[in-house]
């Protein structure tokens, strides 16, 4: 990209703030010409001029939300043609997705893409959030104004936005795997005490699941959810720059260790800075020196291209091996056997298997109490977290801080308890949804009744 | 004086405006609650009593269990009350009877849920996994103008409940 486009005249002082450059320099002449790059490209205007070295370690944030913006980019991408190709109706929603399948050029492919995109995205973003406990980085540091406590807030929207537009999108093919799952999804509604019933109802479109129903979790799968886990994405990203970065910056800005290193030219600096000595030296914290700091281009641009383009790639080549599965056409008239979520609902398949209680005569249903409370527990714990931690702001943008072990711990033995009921939903439930061990054989079960 | 009134008209302004889009947002989600069912209709017409075999026989599209013992009939639900799955009949290898709320009832089948494991009797009754309640029973009926047998969906019954053909 560089040398390409009408060179500079040196007879015309470039206006501020304007890059000469057509696109931007991957191999910036100077610190002004990486700044300006930042400044006058689109692209580029959302990240900072200059990037922290510490935060763009792939070691402490692993990329995983960048990874995840990737995903959605690419579910985007690859919904874009299947949204020419499906009919949401309930009488051909199966068979325009079976020619997406095996008759449309590339449908599977695309259809690939898309479905382990959505399975993949599900997986990072809890990673992603997993990251952001372990390392307190939902905590401020001094800066004025941060509010890491409200972005993760909105991160956890954005968990539950993924999980949801899973739900919707798995029921487009209107296979069994989908009438089942909008069973049992709105019944878990209905058992919501007094207000159950109408939310079903709501949700439904009526009181069977029919044509309404399809066409609600359609609108929900491809305009509304999608449009709000947009906004949430736009804002969590400039919160991110309001908050000064990655919560490692808090961090190095915390530690106040000062040392010395030499003056920059540009810079200007109180006399009370510099140090006393025979050589000019200014004794600066971590956070100012200039060895800290990087260009954001190329350091952090390469980064994330890297990252960016790598999600792509790994996603296109794993598509190509890895069809994407139908079950037979939806019949209300026969549920199979076991009837199965996919693995990232597994957990709460188990808890509503496991949590009916009878008290005396009275008896809670497990669609409420494992379907309903339990969630929703967990969505008010994670939500309220950054306000229950009392940790000082030196445990944030640290792995497994000493001063936040049990947090840590807690939490990792509540995602460990997730993924255990998934294993053992994903790989010792067989027909009647009783328990087998991996190495067992399933006994056999008439086809039907 | 001059300075209340300023506020007191902002204020009107802003609540008016505020009002007007809770209104407008609250119209636009109404129109999504249904006000017509198309739904099946409730009651509906099995066939002849004559049809049904002694013992057991499922009517997938009402979801529905008809037995019949002789000329007794009774109906009980398919629809798994824990979230509304089919359950699958599964016949005893030693039919038995026993006293359902005072009736005597023959027992031939057991009924098991793919979903999440619900278990019940051959009336019904939950005995083990999830499911919080028994299976609905429902009334049955002949029709008075082609002696068909009638299931009647909105209507459930008591466990002592017996249709008697003559």
């Amino acid at each position: 990209m560089t040398g390409r486009g009408a060179p500079p005249d040196p007879a015309k002082p470039a206006a501020p703030g304007v890059h000469p450059k057509p696109l931007w320099s991957v191999r910036p002449a100077s610190d002004r010409e990486a700044g300006d790059a930042i400044v006058s490209n689109f692209l580029l205007h959302w990240f900072p001029a200059k990037a922290l070295k510490a935060s763009l370690d792939w070691n402490y944030s692993m990329w995983l939300g960048t990874v995840s913006a990737a995903l959605l980019l690419l579910l985007v991408l690859s919904g874009m043609p299947l949204l020419f190709l499906y009919i949401p109706s309930v009488e051909r929603a199966y068979a325009s997705v079976k020619d997406i399948e095996y008759v449309v050029t590339f449908g599977s492919w695309m259809r690939s893409v898309h479905r382990i995109a959505a399975h993949l995205m599900v997986a990072v973003v809890f990673l992603h959030l997993a990251r952001v406990f372990l390392t307190g980085a939902y905590k401020n540091g001094t800066g004025r104004g941060q509010r890491r406590e409200w972005n993760w807030v909105i991160g956890v929207g954005m968990l539950l936005l993924t999980l949801f537009l899973s739900f919707t999108g798995y029921l487009l093919p209107w296979d069994q795997l989908a009438y089942w799952a909008v069973t049992v999804g709105t019944n878990i509604a209905s058992s919501i005490p007094f207000a159950g019933p109408k939310i079903r109802e709501l949700l439904l479109g009526g009181r069977a699941i029919d044509q309404p129903t399809l066409i609600r979790f359609y609108v929900l799968h491809v305009i509304a959810l999608p449009g709000l886990l947009g906004v949430l994405f736009v804002y969590h990203m400039w919160r991110i720059r309001k908050d000064g970065g990655l919560a490692r910056a808090d961090r190095e800005a915390l530690s106040g260790e000062r040392r010395e290193v030499p003056p920059v030219k540009t810079k200007t600096y109180t006399l009370l800075g510099i140090a006393s000595g025979t050589s000019p030296a200014i004794r600066a914290t971590t956070l100012e020196a200039p060895d800290a700091t990087v260009n954001s281009v190329p350091d952090l641009t390469r980064r994330a291209a890297i990252v960016v383009l790598g999600t792509i790639a790994v996603l296109s080549i794993l598509s190509v091996f890895i069809r994407s599965p139908l079950e037979e056409p939806a019949n209300p008239l026969v549920t199979p056997n076991p009837a199965k979520a996919p693995w990232y609902f597994l957990w709460l398949q188990e808890i509503v298997t496991d949590t009916t209680v009878h008290i005396g005569s009275f008896t809670i249903n497990g669609a409420f109490l494992g379907g309903v409370i339990l969630p929703g527990l967990l969505v008010l714990l994670l939500t309220v977290w950054p306000w229950i931690d009392r940790s000082p702001a030196a445990a944030a943008g640290a792995w497994f801080a000493t001063s936040r072990r049990t947090q840590n711990l807690v939490f990792i033995a509540l995602a460990l308890a997730v993924v255990l009921l998934t294993l053992v939903g994903l790989l010792c439930r067989g027909p009647y949804w009783n328990f087998y061990w991996p190495w067992e054989q399933w006994p056999e079960i008439p086809a039907r009744i | 004086m001059r300075k209340d009134r300023r506020e007191f008209f902002l204020r009107l302004g802003t609540g008016a405006g505020l009002a007007a889009l809770a209104a407008q947002a609250g119209a636009s989600l109404r129109s999504l609650v249904p006000n017509v069912s198309y739904d099946a209709p409730t009651t509906v017409k099995l066939g002849s009593p004559a049809e049904f075999p002694d013992g057991l026989k499922f009517l997938p599209d009402q979801r529905l269990f008809v037995f019949r013992d002789g000329s007794t009939f009774h109906a009980i639900s398919a629809v798994c009350t824990h979230l509304g799955c089919t359950v699958r009949a599964e016949a005893m290898s030693q039919p038995e009877t026993s006293t359902v709320e005072g009736a005597p009832l023959r027992l031939t089948h057991r009924f098991l849920c793919p979903c999440h494991g619900s278990k019940y009797t051959g009336d019904g009754g939950n005995v083990s996994g999830p499911a919080p309640r028994p299976l609905a029973w429902y009334h049955l009926s002949v029709a008075p103008e082609d002696g068909q047998l009638v299931v009647d969906l909105a209507r459930e019954v008591g466990r002592d409940f017996r249709l008697m053909i003559a």
